[in-house]
């Protein structure tokens, strides 16, 4: 098979494209945040609390959207403790949000092995890839594109709607301005907190979410190191996407067939050590995060600044 | 008809408000004045919903209304126009202009619709504005048009103005009278603070002068004037009038060839900039903000990389010379922002008055903190320092207070070339009277000063020669005492005059 077949673009297109779907999903929430002016490092950790939610709900119920859900519920109560040690404790955003991640990792490898390690569960229920009809026959597109399964239409479907949401409701115009000069914001009349309070709360359902998905479209089991970094990548991908859902949508499959690539390589074995395939898609998460690819000019302003209000 | 009564507001250690009375009424400009520290705007942020009044009571048209934010304010028709503006700089004048209003059906912008009544506002009072313009790329006299067509949008029946002309070119002022007097016609209130006095003569139909917190005088416009009103503010008699010592100029000093400076974007903000500077002389530099004095100020401490040319003090090349010694070598600076380049906030008096020169404070290397305290003393008491100690923390004091406390540093290190920029910008005539005495006894004793100020009135009154700037070049070099504003003015806007024949 070469690298240059119809088949191997194909095959490579459709998993980079599965590949970014999480992490799309996880970015779409921290946008929100980011524009409210809330740096939510924590979805790190809340992507594998979510992941941790949903596997053990599909084991108990062994239904599929119900993980969903609960996948959901815990991220939005992770970030409702977030929240409140950004904007009402006013903490360091970046030291809370690292320091969560950690503490994240410790609940639920404790989790998993009190309740899990010893047992050995079957599969769980997973969403198949859903064949839109007529579209999916088409050449290339249908495949890669009207071939997946139902959460990465979900999600898909949720980039349209954060653009609309950010860019032509009241809401998004808040909450922009929240990030961009809250005390502009506060003249205006709007509650800067109540602003960032939902910023950071959808970007927890969403990262929790986006765990549920990892585990019910994608991997199917729980380990503790599931989530592998895809939270920080998200991070990556909202720099990338420049705090924009439609260029996140693109960042996220760039970076998606980034990690394809990696893989296919790995399996039409090339001589490359398998080590520093697997680092490409974090090198260019780094690269964007780095801001050398522009777009330190766009961040907004009052980002991971805490807001007081005067006395 | 807005009454504030008895309002007080306690902040730790001071009573910013006390028991202070306000009444304006329907078409009327009513001014607020005081000095800086007098408490004005404080009882304006209470007005506006900002700040929380622990006693007193706000009516309007005689009803007792309850104000707890900024929201309140907006619903019951009082908008204000901030002094640093509540733009956001990325959105679009109509993007601004709606944000945090509740109008139209449901949850959805509709960005068509606000832009055409932007522009019906703008055309009916004069404030022309592109709604389709991002707020950030426009000029700041453009910007606080758009803070004002935003208190029109909501329909505000009292607007407050927070130091309105403190950012303002004379045209631009000029304009902003033009419009509020429309809106006094349409019988709206509004309130400016300010301290500046011309401006109250000039604009205002009455006016409320505060002092430490309390009202000191409410008082039609007509029935005073401004000597009688610089007296309430201040408390004491005021003397402006400036009286300078004929120095004859020796060898220069100071001196600059074909200067050339580029900022970070590789603009280039000083072109071939020449320039002489004489013990007992203060130089003048004139221009509108941004045409490179501030640039000038900074390559000549040498805050700024130079691309081209050379800087002679004394006699020795300092061109390529650190901060530390050119300082060491005499030179002096007083930067345009006081708070965050002149003075560090969280750091008290003592330290702050040693920040420019560490090593003379020191004994076998460690600081001698007897030395540091005293010099410091010599400072408040010598440049009078209101209400503070050398312990006092920077950002406690007012403006004028700062400026004194970095003016002293800048004096107490004798230098040989002091380099002030907007000395005093935003300080109320007290404070300014002290200033100016304090760089007259500076040239008298032989400094030679370069004084860069965006007030002509300053300028006329302190400088020997002045230089004005525009887009990095020295457009022309004239004698204050046969220069009139109105030239300098047409000088700034890039209109060249013939030299006077005092250039050197």
């Amino acid at each position: 098979m070469s690298v240059f077949s119809q088949a191997f673009l194909v095959t490579w297109l459709t998993a980079g494209i599965r590949l970014g779907g999480p992490v799309l999903l996880a970015a779409l929430g921290e946008t929100f945040a980011e524009r409210s002016g809330i740096l939510n490092l924590g979805i790190e950790g809340i992507l594998l609390l979510g992941a941790l939610a949903s596997y053990l709900t599909s084991i108990h119920t062994g239904s599929l959207w119900l993980p969903l859900f609960a996948a959901m519920l815990t991220g939005f109560a992770a970030a409702l403790f977030l929240a409140w040690m950004y904007v009402t404790v006013r903490a360091s955003q970046v030291v809370v949000g690292l320091v969560f991640n950690v503490l994240a990792l410790g609940i639920a490898a404790t989790v998993y092995r009190r309740t899990l390690a010893h047992a050995s569960p079957g599969p769980i229920a997973m969403f198949q890839a859903v064949h839109i009809p007529w579209v999916s026959d088409l050449p290339i597109v249908g495949p890669t594109l009207f071939s997946q399964t139902l959460p990465l239409y979900l999600t898909l479907v949720l980039v349209v709607v954060a653009h609309f949401a950010l860019f032509h409701t009241r809401f998004g115009l808040g909450l922009r301005a929240a990030g961009e000069n809250p005390r502009a914001a506060d003249a205006a009349g709007i509650s800067v907190p109540r602003m960032r309070y939902l910023g950071t709360l959808i970007s927890g359902a969403a990262a929790g979410l986006a765990g549920g998905y990892l585990v019910l479209a994608q991997i199917g089991l729980f380990r503790d190191s599931i989530v592998a970094g895809q939270g920080f990548i998200a991070l990556g991908i909202v720099i990338f996407g420049r705090w924009s859902p439609w260029k996140a949508a693109l960042a996220a499959m760039v970076f998606g067939t980034c990690d394809a690539l990696q893989l296919s390589l790995q399996l039409l074995g090339t001589h490359l050590p398998e080590e520093l395939l697997l680092s490409i898609p974090y090198v260019v998460t780094i690269l964007a995060i780095s801001g050398i690819f522009g777009g330190r000019d766009v961040r907004p302003a009052a980002l991971a600044v805490p807001y007081a209000k005067e006395a | 008809m807005i009454q504030l009564s008895q309002i007080t507001k306690r902040f730790p250690g001071i009573i910013a408000n006390d028991a202070v009375d306000l009444t304006v009424r329907p078409g009327e400009i009513h001014a607020l004045l005081g000095e800086n520290g007098a408490g004005k705007s404080t009882l304006m942020q209470i007005l506006y919903g900002f700040h929380a009044m622990d006693s007193g009571q706000i009516l309007l048209d005689g009803q007792r209304v309850s104000i707890t934010s900024p929201a309140d304010a907006i619903a019951l028709g009082i908008g204000m126009v901030h002094q640093d503006f509540m733009l956001v700089p990325t959105f679009t004048v109509a993007e601004n202009t709606i944000l945090g209003l509740r109008e139209g059906t449901g949850a959805m912008l509709n960005l068509k619709r606000a832009a055409s009544r932007i522009r019906e506002l703008s055309e009916q009072h004069h404030l022309a504005v592109d709604p389709n313009a991002i707020t950030g790329t426009l000029p700041v006299g453009v910007q606080q048009r758009v803070e004002i067509l935003k208190l029109l949008y909501r329909d505000a029946r009292v607007l407050i103005l927070d130091e309105p002309t403190a950012v303002l070119t004379a045209p631009e002022k000029y304009r902003l009278f033009t419009v509020l007097r429309g809106l006094r016609a349409q019988g709206r209130s509004i309130l400016i603070v300010t301290h500046k006095l011309h401006e109250i003569m000039e604009l205002a139909d009455r006016v409320t002068v505060m002092r430490d917190g309390r009202n000191v005088a409410s008082v039609a416009v007509e029935d005073t004037s401004g000597p009688e009103l610089a007296r309430l503010m201040v408390g004491r008699d005021v003397n402006l009038s400036v009286s300078k010592l004929e120095v004859p100029p020796g060898p220069s000093i100071l001196s600059v060839k074909r200067l050339s400076v580029r900022d970070h974007a590789g603009q280039r903000k000083l072109k071939d900039i020449s320039l002489e500077l004489h013990p007992h002389e203060i130089l003048g530099i004139a221009g509108v903000d941004g045409n490179g004095q501030s640039e000038l100020a900074q390559a000549l401490l040498g805050l700024r990389t130079i691309e081209g040319g050379s800087i002679l003090l004394n006699g020795r090349d300092i061109t390529e010379a650190r901060v530390a010694e050119r300082r060491a070598l005499g030179l002096a600076y007083v930067p345009a922002d006081r708070r965050n380049v002149g003075s560090v906030a969280d750091l008290s008096i003592a330290d702050n008055a040693m920040l420019t020169q560490p090593r003379s404070n020191t004994r076998h290397s460690l600081f001698n903190k007897t030395l540091i305290r005293a010099r410091a003393q010599t400072i408040i008491t010598r440049f009078g320092v209101r209400g503070a100690n050398d312990e006092t923390h920077a950002s406690k004091l007012s403006g004028g207070n700062l400026q004194k406390v970095i003016l002293g540093r800048e004096i107490m290190s004798a230098p040989k070339v002091l380099v002030v920029e907007q000395p005093t910008r935003g300080l109320d005539v007290g404070a300014i009277e002290s200033i100016w005495a304090e760089l007259l006894r500076e040239r008298a004793k032989g400094t030679a000063i370069l004084l860069v100020s965006a007030e002509l009135e300053e300028l006329l009154n302190l400088a020997d020669r002045i230089a004005v700037m525009y887009e990095g070049r020295i457009v022309g070099v004239v004698d204050p005492a046969s220069a009139t504003a109105e030239q300098l003015g047409m000088m700034m806007a890039g209109t060249p005059l013939e030299p006077t024949g005092v250039s050197s």
